[in-house]
């Protein structure tokens, strides 16, 4: 008797795995026709121009023709790490890429926050409102900036017309700049991400926290900061990579003598040409990017997600 | 565990009364359950005494202090939310730790009182999982457990069976009841399900559009009903309009005349309950009242039946009978009479539904 249940129920769980099997064969058909365009789209615009990239940054540069020259060599990964300049541009990139996203999670999270427990009916105008800065390109705002920013800029003629300093504040073409100028950028990135999270934390849980004796620190810490992790690694990240790539931002508010990773590799390729170089330094920045965000993503999970 | 007052308590949003002078003594080891319809002030009035709104006027006392303006955190009340409300990324245990925590208590001290918690509400093989691994009772008896573990001195429990489903609600209904009594937990109640108020309750709060109708037993709100609302809310409630002409005389609406109590005359209505009224083929005798009527529609319930009687064009009542196998039963159309004693009938001034702001 028992042995028979036994039996069926095997066969019956084979039943039951081999229908599952199929559907997931099915399911996954689906996917992959679903998943398809994006990923031929990514395939051929971003992945097989990388591959060319890498293997042009094996390559040798003549410099008196201006001339590629088939080649695997180091040379140009070894020029990067040993000359000070450029090792200089990856840290001021990477300083400029933590700063500025640190503070779009200090500035963003409470912001995100008022946004997702908002009950007022002009919430969707609150998040047009947040977004408004990606509708205005790189250039005109960077332009907006540089007339606050300049020596006779509206902040300096401010500080001065009210006698609290006699020589205008540096503040165009220097790190700072760019800083502030990226991080209004990157702002809405970090708070469309932790406001989507957030909304999917219940009020209840806060006020569970709270009855039970946790102040609103004690409930940031304990309850919302671990539950809105997931939008604060995907605002980070997305902010991180979006600050080590910046271009446009660095260029214009940064001046000539700031150097950063994304206009050091557009200055070799179309500047002097040197291919090489420029496909070795996208590969030092990509790598930085890449491994700094998975760093960062496995400590704070390894913290949290005991 | 402790005592807990609500003086003249009051909470407006702009125009809006939410509660209106609510004034409310909780014994110790008491537990009063808070009834109502939705929007009748009453989640309000057990989110203040929470702390999570601030009353307009009036004042919240827990034990010998006041603490009306106390932010939750520094009040010892432990909540029990409708939705649970558990921290979903920590486990049974550490859910039930959390209060424990926040009151920083040593580790063997925690350890212990989780253990005794879990064991409170029989889960302490469940220590390990997560919120989103248990069943919906469980979760439940976690967040109890929960709520327990800090040794409140009042036990908050706001609509804490809804979302279970039938036959659990009644099993988790007496749990909590016996747990309460074992405890001597001083305890506050919401909900709108008469039924489990009058299962659960020592005490009842009747409310309604922000005011309290009337604070009785069970008994008192059936037996001696202060409105019409609350006649109509706690048990089943029939009703007569029209006005008292005189002494023991009441004319319906419809005109018919009908021996009541005596009562102020003027306007009101006259308040039957459908089970205590009797019906029969032949006109009855030895009771007050035998009226005439037509049987409209009959509602079979299983253990009773409701039958609706026409009485004249603008009176009708409902008449519950026990469906006993051997009883009369009406069919529709038939001619039946419906009698019943002055006693049985109570009468309220009419129009007392609404709040007479």
């Amino acid at each position: 008797m028992t042995l028979t249940t036994t039996a069926r129920g095997n066969i019956s769980a084979l039943a039951a795995q081999r229908i599952a099997t199929e559907e997931r064969g099915g399911a996954r058909l689906t996917a992959a026709s679903l998943s398809a365009p994006a990923t031929i789209l990514v395939a051929i615009g971003l992945l097989i121009p990388l591959v060319i990239l890498f293997r042009y940054s094996l390559n040798e540069f003549v410099a008196q023709r201006k001339m590629m020259v088939e080649a695997v060599t180091l040379a140009n990964y070894v020029k990067f790490f040993t000359d000070p300049y450029y090792t200089n541009v990856l840290f001021r990139t990477l300083r400029v890429a933590i700063t500025v996203t640190a503070i779009c999670l200090v500035m963003g999270f409470p912001l995100a926050y008022v946004l997702a427990r908002t009950q007022s009916r002009f919430k969707n105008l609150l998040i047009m409102l947040v977004v408004l800065p990606l509708f205005v390109g790189n250039a005109v705002r960077a332009a907006g900036w540089m007339t606050l920013f300049g020596s006779k800029g509206a902040i300096n003629a401010t500080l001065m017309g009210l006698g609290l300093i006699s020589e205008p504040l540096e503040i165009m073409y220097t790190e700072t700049a760019v800083i502030i100028g990226i991080a209004a950028v990157n702002l809405p990135f970090m708070v469309l991400s932790l406001q989507s999270v957030i909304e999917g934390i219940g009020r209840d849980v806060e006020e569970a926290a709270f009855s039970l004796g946790a102040n609103p620190a004690a409930m940031f810490r304990r309850v919302l900061w671990p539950l809105a992790l997931p939008g604060v690694l995907a605002g980070t990240i997305l902010t991180f990579i979006l600050g080590m790539n910046a271009y446009a931002t660095p260029v214009l508010l940064g001046g000539p003598q700031f150097q950063m990773m994304g206009p050091l590799v557009y200055g070799q390729f179309a500047g002097v040409s040197n291919w090489p170089f420029g496909a070795a330094i996208s590969f030092v920045l990509m790598t930085a990017t890449l491994l700094l965000s998975v760093t960062a993503n496995l400590i704070v999970q390894r913290r949290y997600r005991r | 565990m402790a005592r807990l007052l609500l003086d003249h308590v009051s909470k407006r949003y702009g125009d809006f009364h939410a509660v209106r002078d609510v004034t409310l003594e909780v014994a110790d080891g008491e537990f009063v359950v808070l009834l109502g319809p939705s929007g009748c002030g009453k989640t309000t009035t057990l989110r203040m005494i929470a702390g999570f709104i601030t009353p307009t006027a009036g004042s919240v006392h827990l034990g010998e202090s006041d603490v009306t303006t106390l932010p939750p955190w520094k009040r010892n009340a432990g909540l029990v939310f409708q939705s649970y409300a558990l921290f979903p990324h920590l486990s049974v245990a550490q859910n039930v730790a959390f209060g424990l925590e926040m009151r920083r208590l040593g580790k063997a001290d925690i350890a212990a009182r989780v253990a005794e918690a879990l064991r409170l509400v029989r889960l302490e093989h469940l220590a390990g999982r997560l919120p989103r691994q248990l069943s919906g009772g469980q979760q439940q008896r976690v967040a109890l457990a929960r709520a327990l573990a800090i040794r409140p001195d009042i036990l908050l429990l706001d609509e804490p069976l809804s979302n279970l489903d039938a036959k659990l609600r009644q099993e988790v209904r007496v749990e909590i009841r016996e747990l309460q009594r074992q405890l001597g937990l001083t305890t506050v109640m919401v909900t709108h399900d008469q039924e489990e108020a009058l299962t659960m309750a020592d005490r009842l709060v009747v409310m309604n559009e922000g005011a309290v109708r009337q604070i009785g037993s069970q008994r008192d709100l059936y037996e001696r009903p202060a409105d019409r609302f609350v006649a109509g809310f706690v048990g089943r409630g029939t009703f007569l309009e029209g006005r008292i002409e005189g002494p023991g005389r009441f004319r319906t609406e419809g005109g018919l005349v009908v021996r009541c109590a005596d009562g102020a005359a003027g306007s009101a209505v006259l308040a039957l309950r459908p089970e205590r009224l009797e019906i029969a083929a032949m006109p009855l005798a030895g009771v007050d009242n035998s009226l005439p009527g037509k049987v409209e529609f009959v509602s079979y319930l299983g253990a009773a039946s409701d039958v609706h009687v026409r009485l004249s064009p603008s009176d009708r009542v409902i008449v519950q009978i026990a469906n006993r196998g051997d009883g009369f039963t009406p069919e529709i159309g038939a001619t039946v009479h419906i009698g019943w004693s002055a006693a049985a009938a109570r009468l309220f001034p009419a129009g007392s539904v609404g709040h007479d702001a």
